[in-house]
């Protein structure tokens, strides 16, 4: 469906105290997402998850390297002749509450894209509403219900069910979900990922979801690829199952570290790994970028760059140069 | 109260817990209520709290549960349309918050209660350093020693692992979030308050900002002698640094306990549909289970009977009309009819059974439950297109009759 190599993005400072200073948001990022499968983006906020999402919706230009999709690189093209590829991408929001229209009713805001669709598909108008009701119940809600109503008339989880829906007019290959359950109720937000699962199972499409929760990608698909994403760097990727329970990179482990137990239903895991600073501010560039938050850094990592691989036979790739499974999750009290 | 009149010395404002222990507060019979077009709309009924000294008590709940109202309450904080209508607020050496008023509720606020605020890390002022605000808080609360204030503020942030001198220098858009975050935990403990209320402390940080934030709490809670008050939506969180839960659904606490009791045998059908809907990192994944429906605003909290009836498979006539009485087993607290009818029934004992992810009550355990999922499903959302049917009921755990 859509691969990437060596992607790079720097963004420059404009105005500010901090004018003119780069930050590189990516370094290279390889990826592929297949046709019906299933990613993830996880790491924390700055590490560039977002923007690399950004980038695979088209809505923000890279500075080198390749993407491909569905076999077109997409740097022989003008920028006119990409957009009907990346329409095959859309993107769904963090925030339900400002990705509507607010003067715009549901029926409005799903016939804008609907009409233009109709028209380039030499569809009859009375396609368009058919189509709306269908896609609304297709995310799972009351057409009825919901077409009349106004954005602040429904809650966060139906708002962004809409906003899926919305997504869904131009009847894309893919779906690129970036947060798209942080700001949703906590007992609302299993719905919303049944329903991005379901989506993928029923009509076949790619999902990549962009979070800080691993247990959220594990649910949305557990058969799909994880991509550890640390300063613009992926520092680990695999089957999202055996980066879970085998780990081998200590910035994946502080991650999973960080996942808070429940105490009463669990027990943590055996090895946490903490990282020793909270923040490395030094934005060296040189040797491992984690190196100096890694508490099993040494010498070699300050100076050597580590590269994305099967180092020591590991099933997943990952770019460490000491890596070693260590049983950081927490476990089910009682066994299993 | 008295102790309001005790001018402020130096040696109050530094270090330890000298002549203060960690408060008790008791929450008695709480209504808040929001004046709106369509009258006056209770937002917290009725609370009963406990925070027992010394303890960390975590209160969660979804948006419009009542949390943060609750929390405003301590500080009797609650702002028009709002007001409290009920109930009484009674924290040891204080004495009840909700009748006091002007410069006594002025002085009692920061010096006895410290209050981090829900995004702590955007309430900071932009054109002022972090000291200048210090001093600002210093001088609003007549604290004589401003150095001993300084200098106070400078080893509470040493201890949570910040360049104390450095970060009274900067200005907030020099920290990171998590920074922010200590700087808010910090002004909240630098006049000595015993009782520390934080509204969703670690919102919008890094997991591992979070759990670095989170220890932090607990070291400092520990340190100092602290009572606790956590308000979050994030069971995890709670999971994580409370030693009590309170679970609160629709402005009323429906379920409360030692927090290992509450997680590891839940008791309420909301505590137990939510620790569902949490996916987990282990075990079957296909058990995490949507809770149908959704959670109710201000304008359609039932007035009467159960708050949660709506989205609740064991839901009887008697939740409708009804208030759910309040059992009491141990230390932990469940307001629900079905709970208390299998009590009646089975006799206690048989309620603590141990619970697990993915075990739910079987229907016909409950006389009378019930209802279609014509009648539950919400007014706009279809058990369709990827909401998981609300019949997901399975049979308990064995070992029962």
């Amino acid at each position: 469906m859509i691969t990437g190599r060596g992607v790079t993005k720097t963004f420059r400072q404009r105005g500010g105290v901090l004018a003119g200073r780069e930050v590189k948001a990516l370094r290279g990022v390889d990826f592929a997402i297949e046709k019906g499968g299933a990613a993830s983006f996880i790491g924390e906020s700055g590490c560039g998850k977002t923007t690399l999402g950004r980038i695979i919706a088209g809505l923000e230009p890279h500075d080198s390297g390749e993407i491909v999709i569905d076999g077109t690189a997409m740097s022989s093209l003008r920028p006119r002749q990409r957009q009907p590829y990346f329409r095959r991408i859309q993107l769904i929001h963090q925030d339900p509450y400002s990705a509507l229209n607010p003067t715009r009713t549901v029926h409005q805001t799903l016939n804008a894209p609907l009409t233009l669709r109709a028209g380039q598909t030499r569809r009859p108008r009375s396609w368009v509403d058919e189509r709306a009701g269908e896609l609304l119940s297709l995310v799972g809600l009351d057409p009825g219900y919901v077409l009349p109503r106004y954005p602040h008339q429904l809650s966060g989880g139906m708002r962004q069910r809409v906003v899926i829906a919305r997504a869904l007019t131009v009847d894309p290959e893919m779906l690129v979900a970036d947060e798209a359950v942080s700001m949703i109720d906590v007992s609302l937000r299993l719905g919303i990922l049944a329903l991005l699962k379901d989506l993928r199972e029923r009509l076949g499409v790619s999902v990549l979801f962009i979070t800080h929760d691993v247990a959220t990608a594990r649910y949305i698909g557990a058969d799909g690829e994880l991509y550890v994403i640390y300063r613009g760097q992926v520092v680990e990727r695999g089957p999202v199952e055996t980066i879970i329970s085998d780990p081998v990179h200590p910035y994946t482990q502080s991650l999973l570290s960080a996942i808070p137990v429940l105490h009463g239903l669990e027990r943590p895991g055996e090895q946490v790994v903490v990282p020793t600073e909270a923040l490395d501010e030094s934005h060296r560039d040189t040797g491992c970028l984690f190196a100096r938050r890694c508490p099993f850094g040494t010498e070699r990592c300050l100076t050597e760059e580590p590269l994305l691989g099967h180092g020591g036979g590991t099933p997943q790739e990952h770019a460490c140069h000491h890596p070693m499974s260590r049983s950081v999750v927490a476990m089910p009290v009682g066994g299993g | 109260m008295t102790s309001e009149k005790v001018a402020v010395t130096a040696e109050s404002t530094v270090k330890g817990t000298a002549g203060r222990t960690a408060p008790g507060v008791r929450v008695s019979g709480l209504s808040v209520v929001y004046r709106t077009p369509a009258g006056e709309l209770p937002a917290v009924s009725g609370i009963d709290l406990e925070l027992v000294p010394g303890s960390i008590t975590g209160v969660v709940g979804e948006s419009g549960s009542g949390k943060s109202t609750l929390a405003l309450s301590l500080l009797n904080a609650v702002q028009p349309p709002g007001r409290i209508s009920a109930g009484s607020v009674e924290i040891d050496g204080l004495g009840d918050v909700v009748r006091l008023t002007g410069e006594a509720l002025r002085k009692a606020r920061g010096r006895h209660i410290g209050y981090v605020f829900q995004a702590a890390q955007n309430s900071l002022n932009p054109l002022k350093t972090i000291g200048k605000q210090l001093l600002d808080l210093g001088r609003s609360h007549d604290v004589a020693d401003l150095r001993g204030l300084v200098r106070e503020a400078r080893d509470l942030l040493g201890r949570m692992g910040m360049d104390g001198a450095r970060v009274l220098d900067s200005h907030q858009h020099e920290l990171s979030g998590g920074m922010r975050q200590r700087v808010g935990i910090m002004f909240a403990l630098v006049l000595n308050a015993h009782l520390v209320v934080l509204d969703e402390p670690t919102t919008a940080l890094d997991m591992i900002t979070q759990a670095t934030i989170l220890r932090i709490v607990r070291e400092v809670h520990e340190e100092r002698g602290l009572t606790t008050l956590v308000i979050t939506h994030d069971l995890g969180v709670v999971a994580e640094v409370a030693d009590r839960l309170a679970v609160m659904y629709g402005g009323r606490v429906v379920e409360q306990g030692p927090t290992a009791q509450v997680l590891g045998a839940p008791r309420h059908p909301y505590t137990r549909g939510l620790l569902q809907a949490i996916p987990r990192l282990v075990g079957d994944i296909g058990e995490a289970t949507a809770l149908p429906g959704r959670p109710p605003t201000l304008g359609t909290i039932p007035a009467e009977g159960c708050v949660f009836r709506e989205r609740c498979v064991l839901r009887t006539d008697v939740c409708e009309t009804e208030d759910p009485p309040v059992l009491s087993q141990g230390e932990s607290l469940v307001a629900c009819h079905a709970v208390a009818a299998k009590a009646r029934r089975d006799g206690p004992a048989t309620a603590a059974r141990t619970w697990e992810p993915g075990d739910v009550w079987a229907i016909d355990e409950i006389p009378g439950a019930g209802g279609s999922d014509e009648e539950r499903r919400d007014e706009g959302i279809r058990a369709a297109g990827g909401v998981p049917q609300v019949a997901g009921v399975r049979r308990g755990q064995g070992g029962q009759a």
